[in-house]
């Protein structure tokens, strides 16, 4: 079952985003290591300009410069990635998905962790219930970024709510908040533009994957968790400027440590609650910056 | 349809829905005050739940104890870079390059 302990070849870090079993019998032909599809989406740092950038200083917006921004703010994320939409290539196959399809999946559910659950479970001949539902419960951090971005894209047309939620993963989300930290303003030309990057990798990823096949490289030895890990560490920290962004995070960090190490399920959304209630408990006592 | 068609279908739509949800126009509640002020929070709280088994949990499942892990070795490496600058691509960078680095002092590469 998803969600389950992995099997222990598989890397604990791998855990620490999507935990999946893909231990059945179709899968079962491949190396051990692939099954540590600890999928991560891997996330990117946004801001990478100066503290007085052309964002900050006017309204009217240097297109030009922002399509720099977007390009270098998500490129190390969507790097990162790349490994993750080889691997969700090649298994898609291995699970007995045409070339197409597998492609397709890259191309309309965009969601890495997801679609490696569902690979795993279409590959275990599991129902498609299963699937939907692992799909769905994987899926529900997105509600929460949508609901904290509501009000900057609620405004916007239709179009635009529709491609920026279609584009919406842990990665653009990520950049666009760092970008909204720096600059105090949203742009949703620059969280269009990562999102559409991110996606353009994301396939070309998928599409080598499915390519290459079960000509794997080593991808999982490289330690490519840690890239995410640096890219988290320097879009957070330079948030804590307060009491309650540091009583988040730290408890967000105590209870995703003790989620992992208790092996509870759901531990990601767990401490992103826990994280949230704290900082917003700290918060009532004042809202103190030190900086 | 074939029943893999219909599954990607059937995916794309949930992933879309839950990305979708609270951006539609159709949805028109306020947010209320105590939840808008949560929400302030997610970010920093659900990036902190994903970096932080990263570098302190071992592959074992254990808190990382030892010096000879460079996941925590580079993890707290980077911390210290990203308090000097603000500079996100920097911090990433040398993160990447120490985590490397002590790969290579451990003998693992």
């Amino acid at each position: 079952m998803l969600w389950g302990p992995l099997p222990g070849a598989i890397s604990n870090r791998a855990r620490s985003y999507y935990k999946l079993n893909l231990s059945n019998d179709k899968l079962s032909g491949l190396k051990a290591k692939e099954f540590a599809i600890a999928k991560v989406d891997i996330v990117s740092d946004p801001s990478t300009s100066n503290e007085t950038g052309v964002f900050e200083t006017s309204h009217s917006f240097d297109n030009h410069r922002l399509v720099i921004q977007a390009a270098m703010d998500i490129l190390p994320l969507a790097l990162a990635v790349v490994p993750w939409g080889v691997l969700c290539g090649s298994l898609a196959v291995e699970a007995g998905l045409t070339p197409l399809q597998a492609q397709f999946m890259s191309l309309l559910v965009f969601a890495g962790a997801a679609q490696l659950a569902g690979i795993s479970i279409i590959g275990a001949a599991g129902s498609l219930s299963s699937i939907l539902m692992s799909t769905g419960v994987i899926s529900a951090r997105h509600l929460l970024y949508s609901a904290v971005l509501r009000d900057d894209i609620r405004p916007l047309s239709l179009a635009w709510r529709v491609a920026l939620a279609f584009f919406l993963t842990d990665e653009m989300f990520a950049v666009t908040m760092a970008f909204k930290a720096r600059y105090k303003v949203f742009s949703p030309l620059y969280s269009l533009l990562t999102g559409f990057l991110f996606y353009l990798v994301w396939n070309l990823a998928t599409f080598a994957g499915i390519m290459a096949g079960k000509l794997l490289p080593d991808l999982q030895q490289l330690g490519l968790e840690f890239a995410i890990a640096a890219t988290f560490i320097a879009i957070v920290v330079p948030q804590i400027r307060s009491f309650p962004v540091l009583g988040a995070v730290i408890a967000s960090a105590v209870t995703a440590l003790a989620c992992q190490y208790f092996n509870i399920n759901n531990g990601l959304v767990i401490a992103t609650a826990v994280g949230m209630v704290s900082g917003f408990l700290v918060s009532l006592k004042g809202e103190d910056t030190w900086t | 349809m074939d029943i893999i068609w219909l599954t990607i279908v059937l995916m794309a739509g949930i992933t879309f829905y839950c990305r979708y949800l609270f951006l539609a126009n159709a949805l028109t509640f306020k947010l209320g005050g105590p939840i808008k002020r949560m929400l302030q929070f997610a970010a920093p709280s659900v990036l902190t739940a994903m970096w932080v088994p990263i570098v302190f949990m071992s592959d074992e499942g254990q808190l990382t104890s030892g010096l000879d892990d460079p996941f925590l070795l580079a993890g707290i490496g980077t911390i210290a870079l990203s308090l000097v600058t603000r500079k996100t691509i920097v911090v990433v960078g040398l993160g990447i390059g120490l985590f490397v680095a002590a790969k290579m002092v451990l003998g693992e590469i």
